[in-house]
């Protein structure tokens, strides 16, 4: 029943979101998130709807944090 | 004189006999009676009203033993009260069973929700269970137990779920959601023990 991977665009309303502030990055926000900056490409693949780059992240943008 | 005496003994003797089957064909179709309204009513009163489908048949078995014994006139005396409550019993099994559908109906409808929601629960902790299992490093205020808990809370979780679908499948949609929402309980707790509460 359980699919890890979250299709970019589906929005499940558990899957936790956080909003970009100023001076943050995937591997910060992953760091948070997972103990693990190198688990960046988890909140990027994540977020492809909104994401072109994982290195472009805009302050308010609201991500899913899988 | 004796001639006279055993006619008229004979004719007394014919004079009670017919009184006494005269008392029982009343009693026996009273009673026939109040079997053909419990068994009507007996479904019914063994799923909603056991106990007192219990006391009532007592109360048959009682006034049936009378009438085994030829005791017609205590059957007669007896009968209205049987009578009441069998009425009395009906109503019940009548009343909580309309309660017990109703209940069904607003289950049946609450769980077309859950349905689709509890799904995406588990689906949501198990990627994040996923994720932490592959971490170097934990985030701060999870902890190892924690996640070890996570992952055999979801096995539990999935567990149940699959007992919440098959009650549903059956049409029991009351235990279904009582199942639904002890799996939601419980993978509230666990999001909460990951971090995953929004923010």
């Amino acid at each position: 029943m359980a699919d890890d991977k979250t299709p970019p665009g589906d929005d499940n309303p558990y899957t936790q979101t956080y909003v970009v502030k100023a001076g943050d990055s995937l591997s910060k926000i992953a760091k948070q998130y997972y103990g693990d900056a190198s688990l960046y490409d988890k909140i990027f693949q994540a977020n492809r709807d909104v994401l072109k780059d994982p290195n472009k992240i805009q302050v308010g943008q609201k991500l899913r944090i899988p | 004189m004796k001639k006279q005496f055993v006619w008229l003994l004979a004719a007394l003797m014919t004079v009670m006999l017919v009184g006494c089957a005269n008392d029982k064909v009343p009693a026996q179709q009273a009673i026939a009676g109040a079997e053909a309204a419990l068994a009507s009513v007996r479904d019914a009163a063994q799923k909603y009203a056991p106990d007192t489908l219990q006391t009532v048949d007592a109360q048959l078995a009682q006034i049936k033993d009378m009438f085994a014994k030829g005791d017609y006139k205590s059957v007669m005396a007896n009968i209205g009260s049987l009578n009441s409550a069998i009425s009395s019993l009906k109503d019940t099994a009548t009343a909580k069973q309309a309660e017990a559908e109703q209940a069904m109906a607003k289950a049946k409808d609450a769980w077309s929700g859950v349905s689709n929601d509890v799904p995406k629960m588990v689906a949501a902790i198990q990627s994040r269970v996923d994720i932490l299992s592959k971490s170097g490093h934990l985030p701060k205020g999870v902890t190892k137990d924690a996640l070890n808990s996570a992952k055999s809370g979801l096995d539990s979780m999935k567990s149940a779920w699959n007992d919440a679908m098959s009650a549903a499948s059956g049409g029991d949609y009351s235990t279904a959601m009582s199942k639904a929402q002890a799996v939601k309980d419980q993978g509230a707790q666990i999001m909460q023990s990951l971090g995953m509460a929004s923010g």
